[in-house]
């Protein structure tokens, strides 16, 4: 069966910028008993290829494994980053998953030992649609294991080109996720072949796979849930056997002790109560199989006794030692959190966790979005798998419905949900073609005949080539653009691209002293330690919540208070965003209050939500708004020298676009600050602290330098 | 003669609320020296003045005074008192006070200023947040304790007790167990409601359906595609059902052992709603999705 290939790229008009889409095709020949040969092809074109690291988050990841090949494994196991939450510093080795940078690493030198000089910056921009290769073939293999080659080479097609993946893994998409799939697939897989064959082999395998999907990403707790979970339905379905017993007893121990060798891992697995079901499961596993070995040796009344002592004995002290623990605080029961939905609880106790776009609650335009008719064809498949239930389609079913459940409550774990439907609905379109596409002459019952079934066949392939469609539609349109370059249309339809953060970048690499430090919300904190390569007070790390609202409180307060929290903190430059010229929507007045509610979590008595809303509690800019907020060194920041500044003769002077308002506050000015940069489109303006006074010669740095 | 001092706490210690009239209000609460600050609730929960909002604000507040009088930090530097209309109303009229309820912090030293009127529209009447915004006026924090809810364990309780003796009973007969039909339909259930966006509605709780308030039309689908309504997650749900069994008919028409007759027949049938509300499905995922350029049968 001859399966179409498919690949994506969106150029810009510019020529020395490339901005690369979707990448990955996979091309899978299957002839009668012949091999499958997949063969992965990029149609690149030749031009000189410059791609920008896309997105806030993965600058970060790209200057890790930047230090990596530069400096070597143990400096960057090592490595404490100075030019991070400046006074703090980071402890970068102890708090990342190592795997990404190690792998792109890997490559990278050993590519240079093959005398292929090949600069890191490709190999993380390119890394993300080979391991997508790599995770189609996995797929295909773990389909293969459930059900059969045909749905095995539909499932490896689906998951080539399903927009729910492909978000994660476009060339320069630099993250986690990329290749944490790839390790998840590969995982199930070899766990899948492990309890089919009850080898000791390929549970090796597996651990060894597990070990490589918790070094790649935090996600790693979904499979050490769902195997445990995997083992327990078994027990509880009575498909108790050897094979069970060897695979889990394995793999929980070895895979144990290899998930503890990462340093950011470090004794999770036997604290926390994430890791504990599959403790738990351990346990409940080595009672089972003594008491079937006993079941063989003693008479059935004995057999009771024993059983009902041995059940009462065990519970007794299992439930003593969790109270031990509970109470003496070496356990901490975190597990509602994930079973409730997060948000109700973030929003209250964590409001950075709250803020973030990608926690938020899935509605079905999403689901439909990124897996177009799988979405409706996957429960079709677990409907088959269950009908003709064996110990590998009970794995398939316990994944399909935990991941089903948490990609309704986080959109940003739709991600996990996307193999399963994959393999699900290849699983239905496989089963219906199975019966639909072959002739009927050896069958010994009368078929359907074959125009009924030439018909159902082409209108299942119009449905198949509609999603092929809508995929490359959907990468095209929604994940092709790297987010540091923005686009915009004219009423001609010509793009107009809007370059203003790496104009704001550049100019304060090469306009700023070398140690210079840059204040701004932590959005753009990476962004600024990888682009413009200046020392930073907050990132996307988010770890210190206490210095991300004490940069919070500098914003809300009036300029004296937020002058004396910047002289603290030794900050040489504020940098904000600003939208109002061009109606960007992301700018820091719309995430403003972020900054205020984070702020009066730390400092309540001096910053109160309430006051920056009018008493009719609407946060309003224009003269009508609360005194606090026009008077806040954010608004000054924002709206300095945009009163004198008319767009177009419809509009007053000062009308802001994002928040369709004038504003009210005109006549900034400023007493410690002085305007330093501001963008073509005022997208990015940067502020320079005077320091007058006081000499603020030696920070702790210089004084450590000297 | 006890000081003020002394009787407001025999008062506290009696009720941890401390109700006054207008009498006792101006000896206690208005007039100075005190060296104790009071909050007081302004209410009307008389059923004849018919404020819901009160009866609410008042058990919140009930819940703080309580809280405060049983935790390890109480001390007799703040009193919590309440005032009714119509015990007061002279009260409210020296105040000026038009509405109720009303939660006011009468400092010791000095007049309340602006910020010692609790903003009721802007925060709410929650415990935890007027114990913030005493905590804001006074430096003093009062842990809110609500009394522990036991109506969910032991309806948990109840709930697992049926079960088990349901089980119990039918302890011979545990065929309905191993049906697989059932559990498969048990699981695609939750996988269909899940995927036509429950979780959404449970999380935002949006309304059932929106009445166009001038043309009286009523949308069942929400315009933009960033929220949604519970009719449409209905609509969805039914959509995405019927697909998946039109997939089941076509599967079975295949394999079953009927006669050619109704498997024809289910086989058309299968077909033809996959197609049909596979389509309907795009529609309506296009009427969501402003410059969504495809549609399958329909538009």
């Amino acid at each position: 069966m001859e399966l179409i290939c498919l690949g994506h790229f969106v150029l810009s008009h510019n020529p020395e910028v490339w901005i690369l889409g979707e990448l990955m095709l996979n091309c899978s020949w299957g002839g009668v008993g012949g091999d499958s040969i997949h063969r992965i092809h990029p149609a690149l074109e030749c031009h000189s290829l410059v791609v920008s690291l896309s997105s806030f988050l993965l600058r970060f990841n790209y200057r890790s494994t930047h230090h990596l090949t530069s400096n070597g494994f143990y400096e960057f196991l090592n490595w404490f980053d100075e030019r991070a939450w400046y006074p703090l510093g980071r402890i970068v080795g102890g708090t990342v998953y190592p795997g990404l940078m190690v792998t792109a690493g890997l490559i990278h030198y050993v590519l240079n030992l093959l005398h292929m000089t090949v600069h890191i910056r490709d190999v993380c921009v390119f890394l993300a649609p080979i391991f997508s290769g790599l995770t189609a073939i996995s797929t295909f293999l773990l389909t293969r294991e459930l059900w059969n080659q045909g749905a095995g080479l539909l499932a490896a097609c689906f998951i080539a080109i399903v927009p729910g993946y492909i978000s994660r893994s476009v060339a320069g998409s630099f993250d986690n996720e990329g290749i944490a799939i790839f390790a998840l697939q590969f995982t199930y897989y070899l766990w899948v072949k492990s309890v089919k064959t009850g080898s000791v082999f390929w549970t090796i395998g597996c651990c060894l796979s597990y070990f490589y999907m918790v070094s790649a990403w935090g996600g790693y707790v979904f499979i050490i849930n769902l195997i445990p979970l995997h083992v327990f339905v078994l027990l509880l379905m009575q498909r108790y056997s050897r094979r069970v017993y060897i695979a889990y007893s394995t793999f929980y121990i070895v895979g144990l002790v290899l998930s503890m060798q990462i340093p950011f891992v470090g004794f999770q697995p036997i604290r926390t109560s994430e890791h504990m079901a599959a403790a738990g499961v351990f346990a409940l596993l080595q009672a089972y199989a003594f008491l079937q070995y006993l079941k063989d040796r003693l008479t059935k009344q004995e057999f009771q006794t024993l059983f009902f002592l041995g059940v009462s004995l065990a519970a007794g002290v299992v439930f003593l030692t969790v109270i031990y623990l509970t109470y003496t605080g070496k356990f901490s029961l975190s597990l509602m959190r994930y079973l409730c939905p997060p948000p109700r609880y973030a929003k209250i106790h964590i409001p950075i966790i709250a803020s973030v776009s990608e926690h938020q609650p899935t509605t079905w335009v999403s689901f439909f979005f990124d897996l177009h008719i799988l979405v409706c064809t996957f429960p079709a498949g677990l409907w088959f798998c269950i009908k003709n239930i064996n110990d590998e389609r009970v794995f398939v079913a316990l994944y399909a419905i935990s991941a089903v459940y948490f990609a309704g409550v986080m959109v940003r774990l739709m991600l996990t949900l996307t193999p399963v439907v994959c393999m699900l609905s290849a699983i239905a379109f496989s089963s219906v073609f199975e019966h639909y596409l072959g002739d009927d002459q050896k069958k010994d019952k009368e078929g359907l005949g074959p125009n009924i079934k030439s018909i159902v066949t082409m209108l299942m392939l119009m449905l198949l080539m509609m999603f092929a469609v809508h995929c490359t539609w959907v990468t095209s349109n929604a994940y092709s653009s790297p987010s540091v370059v923005l686009a915009s249309y004219n009423h001609d339809g010509s793009r107009n691209i809007l370059d203003d953060f790496r104009e704001a970048y550049y100019w304060l690499r090469q306009n700023t002293d070398e140690h210079a430090r840059v204040m701004s919300w932590w959005d753009y904190g990476y962004q600024i330690a990888g682009m413009a390569n200046r020392t930073t007070l907050v990132d996307n790390n988010t770890w210190n919540n206490s210095h991300i609202a004490l940069v919070g409180k500098a914003m809300s307060s009036n300029e004296s208070a937020a002058y004396q929290i910047m002289q603290s903190l030794d900050v040489d430059y504020v940098l904000i965003i600003f939208g109002g010229v061009i109606g960007y929507s992301g700018d820091d007045i719309n995430k403003f209050l972020w900054m205020v509610r984070i702020a009066e979590g730390e400092h309540p008595k001096d910053i109160r939500e309430s006051d920056y809303f009018t008493p009719q509690g609407e946060f309003r800019v224009d003269k009508a708004g609360s005194p606090t907020l026009l008077n806040c060194l954010m608004y000054k920041m924002s709206y300095y020298r945009f009163g004198e500044m008319q767009l177009d003769f419809r509009t007053p002077p000062g009308f802001d676009r994002t928040r369709n308002a004038e504003i009210g506050n005109k006549d900034i000015k400023f007493k410690h600050l002085e305007e330093a940069f501001t963008s073509e489109h005022w997208l990015v303006r940067i502020y320079k602290v005077k320091n007058e006074g006081s000499s603020r010669t030696s920070s702790f740095l210089r004084k450590a330098r000297s | 003669m006890l000081l003020p001092l002394g009787q407001m706490m025999d008062w506290a210690s009696k009720r941890s609320v401390i109700r006054m009239n207008g009498e006792k209000f101006r000896r206690f609460v208005k007039a100075p020296p005190r060296n104790y600050s009071v909050v007081v609730m302004f209410t009307a929960l008389q059923p004849q003045r018919q404020c819901g909002v009160c009866k609410q604000a008042d058990e919140e507040y009930q819940i703080l005074a309580n809280s405060w009088r049983y935790s390890s930090a109480f001390t007799n530097k703040i009193f919590f008192a309440s005032v009714d209309f119509d015990e007061g109303s002279d009260i409210f009229h020296m105040l000026n006070m038009n509405s109720a309820p009303t939660f006011m912090h009468f400092p010791s030293k000095g007049k309340p200023k602006r910020a010692d009127t609790y903003e009721l529209q802007v925060r709410g009447f929650a415990a935890e947040q007027i114990s913030r915004w005493i905590a804001d006026r006074t430096d003093i924090n009062v842990r809110v304790i609500r009394p522990p809810n036991y109506a969910g364990p032991l309806m948990l309780g109840f709930l697992l007790a049926v079960v088990g003796s349901l089980v119990y009973l039918r302890r011979n007969n545990l065929e309905f167990l191993y049906n697989k039909n059932a559990w498969a339909f048990a699981a695609l259930c939750f996988v269909l409601i899940m995927t036509s966006g429950q979780m959404w509605n449970h999380i935002r709780g949006p309304p059932y359906a929106h009445k166009n308030p001038n043309t009286g039309q009523v949308s069942y689908i929400h315009g933009s595609s960033q929220a949604q309504f519970v009719a449409e997650t209905h609509i969805v749900l039914l959509f995405n059902s019927a697909v998946t069994f039109g997939m089941v008919l076509l599967h079975e028409a295949a394999t079953s052992d009927m006669d050619i007759g109704k498997r024809k027949i289910m086989c058309i049938a299968g077909i033809g709603l996959v197609v049909l509300f596979f389509s309907w499905l795009l529609s309506i995922f296009r009427a969501k999705y402003h410059g969504y350029p495809y549609s399958f049968l329909m538009n």
